[in-house]
């Protein structure tokens, strides 16, 4: 494929369980690429083929996106499937950055949820155009003009309907196309072959009034639709090069429906892919330029120039390491030379191949625009590739930091080596995942965005790596601060033989009132005269920096710290870098304990979703967790419950909240702030780490 | 200054003068006027001021759009805060909010008893020990006089305030000089305090007139105004 036109670059994003996955597997059976459908939780024990993980399988959701190129009608799309769950949405932000264009699945029963408004959110952020897709319209209560209304009034999108349903529920039929005014139906086994009508006359009236309100609304954002209207020429044409340019513009999105499940609207949303969502020329996309001061560079989707590539996603499957890339700018051969910029190395570019969820296809070479894959690459996901000839680097992903952390234990030294294996592969494909050896314990220690992170991980530990290894209850990443301003004046001195060490430091520590920026630390220098060598003042931040790793209260970070050094003294001889840095720290951990100090606690905004019925019980089980709610928001039998909770509250809310709604409702959680923990609370915190130290003695 | 000098200085103690010390539990107090005139934001400020004070607040609003309410909330505390510069506004912020929900019903129609129920699941189950209940933009000019009864119950048995704003839904409803539509005086005995909201050109403010209190229809004009530009209550 070389024409940079017909390609897309697409994502599947959506709330859990509106059935993005079988949409997905519809998308792939339509463009001939898989022969049988599978269905995720199916009878056959397949699962669906876009959920490559076995892990996946077992739990009907998708984990970690998988890349797929399809063909559909002369175009080559590349359809990255995201997962739903808030835990993952690293990996939603990792492939919303290489998409050019999105499919918003959402569930005609469930409408706007509360993930489908982080999703869009995300979506908002990186600008990505996007369709929106009506699913499941064959399901008890399905009304997808209600799904239509809440897009525009809570998402504040421009959502204007491209068809209405023939039936609805069990009688669903097809779709009637308000552009060309035709109804669709889908015949055969698995709907594969459409068949065109005239509209029922009974819903000759509403497709006529819906198809107003659709040219209507283009018209706003297009002139030459408005010119075509008053001159009475409106064409398909018209109207499709119209949607066209206000999608991509982000001024509209086109709504379709249908039923993955029972096989109808899937043929017309991949029209609509291919007709309305931008192909990868038409989006603009800027590196920085390390060689000059990381200048914003506009990259340009030309095969000539020399080539820019994003390594978004890396994967360690049964066929080898797996790098997942998407290019840019420029062309990419097998055989060529790049250089990795951020560790500054280069590599030559071995096997190149093309995903399919379940198998791959070598190819030659791949152009500008196109998503690919790797082998044996060793990079980090987020590097950018260069041709040697240039040192860009794509846009740093934006990355949430860690709120939970768990201690594991391997059962024996073959799952100690295979556990190192695992962490070593995790943390380079998930940057929200991190890892490190507490000095005291002993242990290793793993840090994810919630619960559930962590547990997919161990989980894939033992599976894929056979690392099998005991986990300790989940901990918070608290945060240490301090509340008051204190003084420090500390002289370290030492005469051990040879040379001795000196060093002096005054100066205080006070709160840092946090801004909108969050700084977490700042040093400050108000020495004159010399009285601490200038040489010596960069020891001074590096001592504090030591310092504030780790506060007395829990052995947390300690944040929001200001460290202001305005006097001191030196010895000609016995004044080093070491002597300052260690006068600093100890400065510190001074001024520290009279500063009042008090510990933090991450706050998660829940949004728990429900029927109304059990209202009462979900308003209980957040008050029992020294939660707050923010809001309630019924609308009809349903209800939206936004509260703050801390997140120590939050271990095994999933299945307190399942046993008290009969499985009926479910909640996404995602940081909201640190707030000051209670101090009884506090104070039994403190008690159980000063027990745990004196035990580790 | 901090928050106790603040509510001593708020324009709100003036409005509860007017009113002979405030609504009072187990009462229910109407402010009614045209679209636009700024109720919301009055009936917010109603509710801060209270939040100042330690009291816990249910926001009940019928638009389908919580976002909207909280950020009149926001905004309000913004403005209070600036106008009379308040130490640790932010934390004051954050503390505040953890006595206040909003409620929202985004269906038309909704019954009062579907309303009644869930404030009361809020307040029993959810252990929320409200003091005010301020009802936003509810449609009391179509209600059932039954309705308006049973709110009224409500109110006593829970042992908390009731605020509405109101403005008449059908068009062509004649005002009264004071700002208020003839379409409310069916509940008059229900209501406690009866507020008209009115612009008055001359003086380029929101004039605000007590036309009903403890049971004696007798208009006079309270010594708050709103503001225009604000639309806080102001002396």
């Amino acid at each position: 494929m070389s024409d940079i036109t017909k390609m897309r670059n697409i994502g599947i994003s959506a709330h859990i369980d509106s059935g993005k996955t079988t949409l997905s597997e519809r998308i792939l059976f339509y463009s001939n690429r898989i022969h049988a459908i599978h269905e995720v939780r199916g009878k056959d024990g397949v699962g669906a083929t876009m959920d490559s993980m076995e892990l996946e399988r077992e739990r009907g959701i998708t984990i970690a996106s998988a890349a797929t190129n399809v063909k559909w009608k002369g175009h080559s799309i590349n359809v990255i499937d995201t997962p739903g769950h808030v835990d993952f949405t690293i990996e939603v932000e990792r492939s919303l950055r290489v998409l050019d264009g999105a499919i918003l699945v959402l569930c005609s029963v469930g409408g706007v949820q509360s993930q489908s408004i982080t999703v869009d959110r995300q979506m908002k952020r990186y600008n990505v155009p996007r369709i929106a897709f009506v699913n499941k319209c064959d399901r008890t209560g399905a009304n997808p003009y209600r799904v239509k209304n809440q897009l525009v009034e809570k998402l504040g999108l421009n959502a204007v309907l491209m068809q209405i349903p023939i039936g609805l529920e069990d009688h669903l039929e097809g779709v009637v196309d308000l552009v060309t005014m035709q109804a669709v139906y889908f015949d055969g086994p698995s709907g594969e072959s459409l068949r065109y009508e005239e509209i029922p006359s009974e819903l000759l009236g509403e497709a006529q009034e819906k198809r107003e309100e659709l040219l209507d609304a283009v018209s706003m954002v297009s002139d030459e639709l408005m010119e075509a209207m008053l001159e009475e020429s409106v064409t398909a044409e018209v109207i499709n090069r119209a949607v066209r340019q206000a999608t991509i513009k982000l001024d509209l999105v086109p709504v379709f429906m249908g039923s993955a499940y029972k096989n109808k609207g899937i043929q017309p949303l991949l029209d609509a892919v291919v007709n309305y969502l931008p192909n990868p020329a038409q989006v603009t996309n800027t590196a920085l330029d390390l060689d000059d001061a990381e200048k914003g560079i506009t990259l340009v989707a030309d095969e000539d120039l020399p080539a820019v590539i994003l390594a978004f996603k890396l994967e360690d499957g049964k066929y080898g390491q797996l790098t997942y890339i998407r290019i840019y700018q420029g062309r990419l051969k097998r055989g060529d030379e790049l250089i990795n910029t951020r560790t500054r190395k280069k590599f030559k570019v071995g096997r190149l191949v093309r995903m399919h969820a379940n198998s791959m296809e070598d190819i030659n070479d791949a152009l500008c625009g196109d998503i690919a894959a790797l082998f044996g690459v060793d990079c980090a996901s987020g590097d950018t590739f260069c041709h040697p000839s240039l040192n860009y680097s794509l846009t740093s992903m934006y990355v949430p930091k860690p709120v939970i952390s768990l201690a594991l234990t391997p059962v024996d030294k073959k799952s100690s080596d295979n556990m190192a294996k695992a962490l070593n592969r995790f943390t380079k494909e998930d940057p929200t995942f991190t890892t490190y050896v507490d000095a005291e314990s002993n242990q290793t220690i793993i840090q994810g965005m919630g619960e559930l992170h962590l547990e997919v991980y161990v989980e894939r530990m033992r599976r894929e790596y056979k690392a099998d290894v005991n986990t300790s209850r989940p901990e918070v990443a608290y945060r240490e601060a301090i509340s008051q301003r204190a003084d420090f004046n500390y002289t370290h001195r030492k005469q051990t033989g040879g040379s001795g060490q000196f060093a002096r430091i005054a100066g205080y520590i006070e709160p840092l009132v946090t801004s909108e920026d969050e700084k977490d630390y700042e040093f400050v220098n108000l020495i004159k005269g010399g009285v601490i060598p200038t040489d010596f003042i960069p020891s001074c931040d590096k001592g504090f920096q030591l310092a504030i790793q780790k506060g007395s209260q829990l052995g947390f970070p300690i944040v929001g710290v200001r460290a202001v050094i305005n006097d001191g003294a030196f010895h000609p001889v016995d004044s080093s870098d070491h002597a300052f840095q260690t006068a600093a720290l100890a400065a510190f951990r001074e001024a520290y304990e009279k500063a009042n100090p008090i510990i933090l606690e991450p706050i998660m905004k829940v949004v728990v979703e429900g029927p109304t019925e059990f209202q009462g019980n979900i308003f209980a089980s957040i008050n029992q967790r020294r939660g707050m709610i923010v809001s309630s928001t019924e609308d009809g039998n349903e209800s939206i419950i936004e509260a703050e909770v801390p997140l120590s509250e939050m271990f095994g809310y999933s299945t307190n909240l399942r046993s008290l709604t009969q499985g009926k409702a479910e909640y996404t959680m995602e940081l909201s702030k640190y707030n000051r923990i209670p101090t009884s609370i506090g104070e039994e915190l403190k008690k159980n780490y000063a027990e745990k130290k004196n035990r580790s003695r | 200054m901090d928050i106790q000098e603040l509510n001593a200085l708020s324009p709100l103690r003036a409005f509860e003068e007017s009113l002979g010390g405030g609504l009072g539990r187990g009462n229910l107090g109407v402010l009614v006027s045209r679209h636009g005139i700024g109720k919301t934001a009055c009936l917010v400020h109603l509710a801060t001021d209270k939040l100042f004070r330690n009291e816990h607040i249910v926001h009940v609003s019928f638009s389908g759009n919580v976002e909207h309410v909280i950020n009149w909330y926001k905004e309000v505390f913004r403005q209070i805060s600036e106008d009379k510069p308040l130490k640790d506004a932010s934390a004051i912020y954050n503390s505040i909010l953890a006595n206040r929900v909003v409620m929202n019903f985004s269906q038309e129609n909704i019954s009062v008893e579907k309303v009644l129920n869930s404030l009361e699941t809020l307040i029993r189950q959810g252990s929320f020990n409200a003091d005010a209940v301020m009802l936003d933009g509810y449609k009391l000019t179509l209600a059932s006089e039954d309705d308006v009864r049973k709110i009224k119950q409500f109110a006593q048995d829970m042992r908390i305030e009731v605020w509405f704003s109101v403005s008449p839904v059908r068009p062509n409803v004649e005002f009264d000089e004071n700002g208020v539509p003839s379409t409310i005086f069916k509940y008059e005995e229900l209501i406690d305090a009866l507020i008209g909201l009115k612009y008055d050109e001359a003086v380029d403010k929101v004039v605000m007139t007590l036309v009903k209190h403890e049971g004696i229809i007798d208009p006079k004009p309270m010594r708050v105004t709103l503001d225009p530009k604000t639309m806080l209550i102001s002396v």
